[in-house]
């Protein structure tokens, strides 16, 4: 500690050069927080839905696959379920709006029970109940839109031959790191609508036969389990049980379905990975070049320092530490910023949609100070070796 | 104290290489100065002054025979423990002071207290007297920004104190400096040698520089060509 003073003074030599490299590695951290959190943040949130004891089911062939929605009851019926509701992606579009937020057709009945981590006043879930029509929204979703209870809520088929005219009856809350975004609809309403157009346009119609294609499908099956042992039981015996039909299933933890989300996305994990270490090393560039442009500058108060008594593995220590604070700074402000920021500001909002909610995960926060640190010492190291090795006449020189 | 052998060389050669040349810059010298001596070293440009005082600073090491400072003979010693020895024993002053810029006057004294097992309470007592000796109380917290070059020569000669070693070697102190700010310094050099009895090596240029000395060296080629030590024969020499 009794050489802070002499580190940090030196660090605050050349301010301009000094800012320019903690902005540099603060901006490039904040930029590979964001890209890195993105993956982070969905394994978390897929692992952490563990405690939820939840499976999901979905046609084994993927979601354009048909998932007849009587199975809904047969499956609830099942030893070890508790509760079990379709969960029918529509992707209706709100007004003008080009990226359509999360709507799903559910059973009102128990959505509540299976996705417990949410909560919503009694009044307004009875609401839903009773109201065919009705709509829950999450807090967010109605923060951004402005949507309050008792607002209609219409959205225009955009995969679907049907628009819906929604009151919002409810407004659930939950976690920051869950779905606030979401608009939960009656399934039984969508099913109606599909079938009325199906009647409505006749048997010939190219409407109503996408509509029967689409209607009577529960899209996917969120359950809940007694326990968390049952639950891969549970996958086994549901598959087992649909093997053999027209739709066969494919049922898996709920973060099992999270983590085949990001498997969706190919390479790009890898190819982050990499933008990541080529940001580094070019961070690398940038503090190694400050760092040897600020040691040549002082290479007769280096041999000064030596002739009164600093040793090698001392100075070698202060360059060290020297370049260690200035990235250190940068990776404080990038990293821990950026977690901050995202942290007590809500910055899905401004992704349009294509993000539910964002936040920078610990671990990953962690991650970028490290790399920022690593980074002070690996810029650090040639300039604090060759000061640690230079010669003390050769540094007097200009003065003795 | 003084008269007993603070600095001793024997046979001493010093060569440089430069690429396939070498250059040979002091031959076979025997010198002997006693603790307490304030010795001026004086010649023209390359007579290898600056290379003896670094000899006897422990900056240097010597091609051949033995450099003797207080009874270790330096060229026994390890690097880790000459640069240990240079932090215990000598204080440096030099041309053009080389404070640490970023320092205030306070922090650069300390620097080499720093070394030091002193509780931060001691070292700040001890930097206060190499402060008030060198007579610049009141200027701690200036940087060297801020102080004259006298000044700053002043704080160098505090830093070079602080650890009250008992060799000062100093290279030009007054090169830098206008004749009554130098003639202050020359004051200063004397009073820490007559009170505090430091052994004082001085490179030179400057006679009136020398007449402060109780000893002039004149060097050339490499060569002690003089040895004056009497006050008379001194004014006369430099």
């Amino acid at each position: 500690m009794k050489y802070f003073t002499y580190i940090l003074r030196n660090a605050r030599r050349n301010p301009v050069r000094t800012g320019l490299t903690i902005a540099s590695t603060g901006i490039c951290l904040f930029l590979m927080m964001i890209l890195l959190s993105f993956f982070a943040m969905s394994a978390e949130v897929s692992s952490a839905s563990r405690i939820f004891n939840r499976i999901v089911t979905m046609n084994a062939n993927g979601f354009a696959g048909m998932l007849p929605v009587a199975r809904v009851r047969q499956i609830a019926a099942m030893d070890g379920v508790l509760a079990a509701t379709p969960f029918q992606w529509y992707g209706g579009k709100y007004h003008d709006e080009v990226m359509p937020f999360a709507q799903f057709g559910v059973d009102a009945d128990v959505v509540f029970d299976i996705l417990d981590e949410f909560t919503i006043p009694a009044d307004q879930l009875a609401d839903f109940k009773a109201d065919r029509k009705g709509t829950v929204i999450g807090r967010k979703l109605a923060q951004d839109r402005n949507i309050k209870v008792g607002d209609s809520l219409p959205l225009k088929g955009d995969i679907y031959p049907v628009d819906l005219d929604l009151v919002v009856r409810g407004i659930y809350d939950g976690p920051n790191n869950r779905d606030l975004r979401m608009c939960l609809f009656h399934y039984e309403y969508l099913d109606e609508s599909l079938k009325q157009t199906t009647m409505g346009a006749g048997s010939g119609g190219s409407l109503a036969t996408e509509a029967s294609r689409i209607s009577g499908n529960a899209g996917s099956i969120f359950i809940k389990c007694q326990s968390a042992d049952a639950m891969v039981e549970l996958c086994r015996r549901i598959d087992d049980e649909y093997r053999s039909t027209e739709f066969p299933t494919r049922t898996q933890t709920e973060e099992a379905f999270g983590q085949m989300f990001e498997e969706m996305m190919g390479d790009l994990k890898n190819t982050v990975y990499w933008i990541g270490a080529a940001v580094v090393v070019s961070l690398l560039f940038v503090a190694g070049n400050a760092m040897a442009m600020s040691m040549r500058e002082r290479t007769s108060e280096v041999a000064v320092l030596k002739a009164i008594g600093f040793n090698k593995s001392l100075v070698l220590f202060l360059v060290l530490s020297e370049a260690v604070l200035v990235a250190g700074l940068g990776g404080a402000i990038g990293a821990l910023g950026c977690k901050f920021l995202c942290d007590y500001v809500d910055v899905a909002r401004f992704s349009g949609g294509f993000l539910p909610f964002f936040y920078v995960p610990w671990n990953t926060a962690l991650l970028g100070l490290g790399v920022s640190l690593f980074v002070g010492f690996a810029s650090g190291l040639i300039p604090a070796v060759l000061a640690a090795n230079s010669s003390v006449i050769d540094g007097l020189r200009k003065v003795v | 104290m003084e008269g007993s052998p603070s600095i001793e060389l024997r046979g001493v050669d010093k060569e440089y290489r430069r690429a396939e040349f070498v250059v040979p810059v002091l031959s076979d010298l025997d010198l002997t100065v006693a603790e307490g001596e304030f010795l001026a070293l004086m010649g023209p440009s390359g007579s290898g002054k600056s290379t003896l005082l670094n000899l006897v600073a422990g900056l240097d090491t010597a091609t051949r025979g033995e450099v003797i400072v207080h009874g270790r003979n330096l060229g026994t010693l390890s690097e880790a423990e000459i640069t240990r020895w240079r932090a215990d024993n000598v204080g440096f002053i030099f041309q053009t002071y080389n404070l640490i810029p970023v320092l205030t006057a306070f922090e650069n004294v300390e620097l080499p207290l720093l070394l030091t097992k002193l509780s931060r309470k001691r070292r700040r007592e001890n930097v206060k007297t190499a402060l008030r000796i060198v007579g610049l109380e009141g200027r701690e917290h200036h940087t060297p920004r801020q102080l004259s070059g006298g000044q700053e020569q002043r704080v160098a000669i505090a830093r070079a104190i602080v650890t009250d070693p008992y060799l000062l070697v100093a290279d030009e102190p007054t090169g830098d400096l206008d004749r009554a700010t130098a003639g202050e310094i020359l004051e200063l050099l004397e009073q820490l040698n007559r009170e505090f009895q430091k052994t004082i090596v001085m490179v030179t240029h400057d006679p009136l520089a020398a007449r402060r000395a109780n000893r002039v060296l004149h060097l050339d080629k490499g060569r002690l060509v003089d040895d004056v030590t009497d006050e008379t024969s001194i004014s006369a020499a430099s």
